[in-house]
């Protein structure tokens, strides 16, 4: 009888052991783990915030709508605090510890190109949607993909807006001395020397400075007629508010996306962002199925407007969901395989990675450029899918009034 | 010539600012003989302050003088007491266990913002933000210029205070030889928390006069308290009068290599000079001043 007894008890102490780790077994397998690095601290937190807050967004969609072939899809979020080497161990660990299929994300160039470097090692594929340095492409590494422009192309819509309207002589480039800024320097050097324009100066600045005037002094003895800019956010506010106290009066003021696109752009430079005109690499109104919608939704449920990067991080949402779902199994190479083949439209548009230039598995799209026009960012070039008409030429007494 | 002078203007601008916050952190490496690394946060949580006053009572940010060194002042008198003074009866392997505690209250006061306000940029625009005037072809930034004459003004009150009043020579004594001022009857309790207190509101002051140039976001305070680190090591390791000539050199240094020879390389220059002073001025520019 004790004996009985005993055995019993056995059993149902193993059996209360087995049954979590069961249960454990059984969610893991319901789901398929993805890991998304972005920073949530640190000076680029606020582009983080608008990108997770469109994965979030993503993600409730596709799950709602049966996840990938019946399982749920899972986003590991991971905080890269906008520093390379974060950025690598937080890539080492989703790899190597949540065993994740694929990786996405990456903001900042210097970040993306750390992850970039892990993922191939370990030969799990990588869906940048934002770190735009072209060499992150240009390494023949077979396991990452970009959804979103290279630098290279920020200044395309920019190029015939000058050829055609602007017609300048000369240029100045001021430009954050970080991949992202030296590379989209070198890049812009190039299209000037195509569109023979002479580049008066070509100045990097270290992010996060008070008084960019002894720049901006140089800037306004050379008189150019244009001004390109590559800064992030709350340098770009401060380097067109010490612009406008210098009374500097180019025929433009250009900034090559990231920070003149955000709404706080507006919000911290005031009047002196008015007429500034930017590349972006999407605007609401595009012609994209979707494009209008996602926009709408995101404002409504986060009470704060979004912009290109949050496209960018929505639509990447849905080519990793698309690819795992046409993957045979969720094992990287499988992954990598039907990533390759990706041939989707999303929000942001059609994405297909191909190899251009010296870029591999890069998507190709147009970039466009937006003016802050009265407090709002309008798409005003190509004129055929404009909001608004542009405003040139500006007269910046009146702009600055 | 313009340029020239342009940039100078500029960097003794900025440097008076930077003095001020420098001597906040060169008062307490001089009575406690630590450095206070969290001395840039200290002034990232006084711009806090600065801007909700702002924001929703629409009080002026020169007004927020008033409020925002005191409260922080509070604020530092408390981190003394509290977190620092007791360190010093544990024993510890490293005798240096106060700096490494300050480095957690500026993680600490970091976070705490950014649990409150997120990572947003802040910033403040009052009517004179951008305001300007030309003397001759040189722009004069207004909250620049009122910066710097503030910044001077705190500085000359704090030099009366060290050198007129009891208690700022309490403090001066405790400085040169803390046991000799033990003996002669000075609280030095009391008196290292009065000097990081004092420590604090300066940051605080520094940080309130920047506001309405700079901006605002929880991890604005770190390149401050490198700067206020360099300034300290330049002026003498607890030198006031060299803290002062430290921060404008250091503005002076930054403006000039950022228009002569790259804005790239600004921080750059400032950690050369750094490394010299260290090298051939080991006293720092106290040696010069005989101060």
């Amino acid at each position: 009888m004790e004996k009985y007894l005993r055995c019993v008890l056995f059993l149902t102490l193993s059996l209360l052991l087995l049954l979590p780790a069961a249960a454990f077994c059984q969610g893991s397998q319901g789901s398929i783990k993805v890991g998304i690095i972005l920073p949530a601290t640190g000076e680029k937190a606020k582009f983080g915030e608008i990108e997770k807050k469109s994965f979030e967004m993503a993600l409730e969609e596709i799950n709602a709508a049966g996840g990938v072939n019946g399982k749920k899809l899972e986003f590991l979020y991971e905080d890269d605090t906008g520093r390379p080497d974060v950025a690598r161990s937080a890539a080492e660990k989703l790899i190597t510890q949540d065993q994740v299929a694929m990786l996405g994300g990456g903001y900042g160039s210097s970040e993306t190109f750390a992850i970039a470097g892990v993922a191939q090692q370990n030969r799990v594929p990588f869906l940048v949607n934002t770190g735009s340095d072209n060499k992150i492409t240009e390494m023949k590494w077979n396991y990452i993909f970009r959804l979103n422009q290279p630098v290279s192309d920020y200044p395309q819509g920019l190029e015939s807006f000058m050829t055609d309207i602007v017609k300048p002589k000369t240029v100045a480039i001021l430009y954050e001395n970080t991949n992202f800024g030296s590379s989209g320097s070198k890049e812009f050097q190039e299209t000037c020397k195509k569109m023979n324009l002479k580049v008066v100066l070509n100045e990097g600045y270290q992010s996060g400075g008070i008084d960019f005037k002894p720049i901006l002094v140089k800037v306004k003895q050379e008189n150019p007629d244009i001004v390109y800019m590559i800064s992030y956010l709350m340098d770009a506010s401060l380097i067109m508010k010490q612009s406008m106290e210098l009374r500097l009066t180019p025929k433009m003021f250009v900034g090559g996306g990231a920070g003149f696109t955000l709404p706080e752009f507006a919000q911290n430079a005031g009047k002196a962002a008015n007429m500034v005109f930017s590349a972006t690499l999407w605007y609401q109104t595009l012609p994209y199925p979707g494009a209008k919608e996602y926009y709408d939704k995101f404002v409504a449920r986060n009470k704060m407007p979004t912009e290109y990067h949050g496209a960018e991080a929505y639509s990447s949402a849905y080519v990793i969901a698309d690819a795992l779902k046409r993957a045979k199994s969720t094992s990287p190479d499988d992954v990598r395989e039907s990533l390759a083949g990706t041939d989707l439209m999303t929000v942001f548009g059609p994405v297909k990675f191909i190899a251009y230039e010296n870029m591999t598995n890069q998507n190709k799209l147009p970039t466009y450029l937006v003016q802050w026009i009265d407090g709002k960012l309008e798409l005003v070039w190509p004129k055929q899918t404009a909001s608004k008409p542009y405003v040139y030429p500006v007269d910046w007494e009146k702009a600055w009034k | 010539m313009e340029v020239f002078i342009q940039t100078l203007v500029a960097g003794i601008l900025i440097g008076g600012v930077y003095a001020l916050i420098g001597l906040g952190m060169t008062l307490i490496m001089g009575v406690m003989r630590i450095i206070n690394l969290a001395h840039g946060q200290l002034m990232m949580v006084a711009m806090y302050i600065t801007f909700l006053l702002y924001e929703y009572l629409g009080l002026d940010p020169y007004y927020a003088l008033l409020i925002a060194p005191p409260a922080l002042f509070v604020l530092g008198v408390a981190i003394q007491k509290y977190l620092l003074n007791p360190l010093l009866e544990v024993d510890s392997i490293i005798p240096q266990n106060q700096i490494l505690m300050t480095v957690g209250i500026g993680m600490v006061l970091t976070e705490t913002m950014r649990f409150i306000f997120h990572s947003d940029y802040k910033s403040v625009k009052t009517s004179y933000s951008s305001a300007t005037f030309m003397i001759g072809s040189i722009c004069w930034n207004v909250p620049m210029v009122v910066a710097f004459g503030l910044a001077v003004l705190l500085t000359a009150c704090l030099f009366l205070f060290l050198l007129k009043t009891d208690t700022g020579k309490s403090v001066r004594a405790t400085a040169q030889n803390k046991d000799a001022a033990l003996i002669m009857g000075i609280n030095a309790e009391w008196i290292t928390q009065l000097t990081y207190g004092l420590g604090a509101a300066m940051a605080a002051a520094g940080g309130t006069l920047l506001l309405p140039i700079y901006y605002l976001f929880p991890d604005v305070g770190a390149p401050f308290t490198l700067k206020a680190f360099i300034i300290t090591v330049l002026g003498g390791m607890g030198s006031t009068v060299g803290a002062i000539l430290g921060g404008l050199v250091l503005g002076v240094a930054e403006s000039l290599g950022a228009t002569y020879i790259s804005m790239a390389l600004k921080d750059a220059v400032g950690m050369v000079i750094f490394v010299l002073v260290l090298l051939f001025l080991p006293g720092g520019l106290k040696t010069l001043t005989k101060v």
